[in-house]
């Protein structure tokens, strides 16, 4: 456990993490009307969806931008915890959209996890471990804090910090 | 340094705002509480599935606008096809027809499925008026309406 609070570690992972939503958002943001139109397709909000009182284009608008600003966020270094709590609250949601349209047979040919135009990527069990990977790292930058830069006394427990 | 969660909604809430800047700035908006579909300004008439069976029973003319093999699959009874594919010849040839007739209503796939709305938007550029049923055929099924098999209307 000693090698997970290594602060470069979160150093690598933070600026991998924060990458991987910036990427994702680019698409989304520059083509807001074909995200809409995949938010539709997952059948959880919009009209006469799962939960219809979220129209699904205020969604579209909003979330790529939160998930750039999540992504410079922990890029930069400031928030980053939480910053990595919202990464893995999204990457919950994301999880829980696609285990529903995956249990309710609603074919997603595009996730539009990345890419929002033509060929996506398909829902399925290959995403639902991806995105669990990610959510591993948010957990680790959310929840393990890295050890102080300042050497700790040697009189000072670890438990104590 | 501690968790604050209260950091987290400042989060959402900044990337929000900065969203509904953009939609609002950026020259390509969205109409944030209704149908992507439908462009901001356009005067689209959408019905529910309970309207467009009263309007079926008073004697609407529905046209298909999904590719034709699903409509040669199961189709809204006394439904036309006119897909959204092969708009222009099929057009042509339902034009008096459709000309004569008052209460047209359109139809597709629902959900994912843009082709009613096209197939509105280019029956009103002929001067055509035609409603598009929200949802489409998995809301008329859904609703248990009756549906027909075969390529027959």
């Amino acid at each position: 456990m000693r090698a997970l609070r290594h602060p470069a570690l979160h150093w690598i992972l933070a600026i991998g993490l924060g990458a991987v939503f910036i990427y994702a958002s680019l698409e989304k943001i520059a083509e807001p009307r074909e995200f809409a139109r995949i938010v539709y397709h997952y059948r959880i909000i919009g009209p006469s969806a799962a939960l219809g009182f979220i129209p699904a284009n205020t969604l579209a608008v909003t979330l790529p931008w939160i998930e750039a600003l999540t992504g410079l966020l922990l890029i930069v270094g400031i928030w980053r915890r939480e910053a990595a709590l919202t990464a893995g609250a999204m990457l919950v949601t994301f999880l829980v959209a696609i285990g529903y349209a995956l249990a309710q047979g609603i074919d997603i040919a595009n996730c539009g996890c990345f890419s929002v135009s033509g060929e996506g990527r398909a829902a399925g069990v290959k995403l639902i471990l991806q995105d669990l990977g990610l959510l591993a790292v948010s957990a680790i930058l959310a929840f393990v804090p890295p050890r102080a830069r300042e050497a700790v006394p040697a009189a000072t427990p670890i438990a104590a910090s | 340094m501690s968790l604050r969660v209260w950091r987290v909604a400042v989060i959402v809430a900044a990337g929000a705002l900065l969203g509904f800047a953009w939609n609002a700035f950026a020259g390509r908006g969205l109409a944030l509480s209704s149908n992507a579909y439908i462009k901001p300004g356009e005067d689209v008439e959408v019905i529910q599935a309970a309207e467009a069976k009263k309007r079926l029973d008073e004697g609407a003319l529905f046209l298909d606008a999904r590719p034709i093999a699903f409509y040669n699959m199961s189709h809204i009874p006394g439904a036309l096809p006119l897909p959204e594919d092969d708009f222009d010849r099929v057009f042509a040839s339902l034009e008096p027809r459709l000309r004569n007739t008052l209460d047209l209503v359109v139809y597709c796939s629902g959900y994912g499925c843009e082709a009613s709305h096209i197939v509105a938007r280019k029956l009103r550029e002929k001067g055509v008026h035609a409603a598009i049923l929200h949802e489409g055929w998995p809301a008329w099924t859904d609703a248990g309406y009756p549906t027909k098999e075969g390529e027959q209307p």
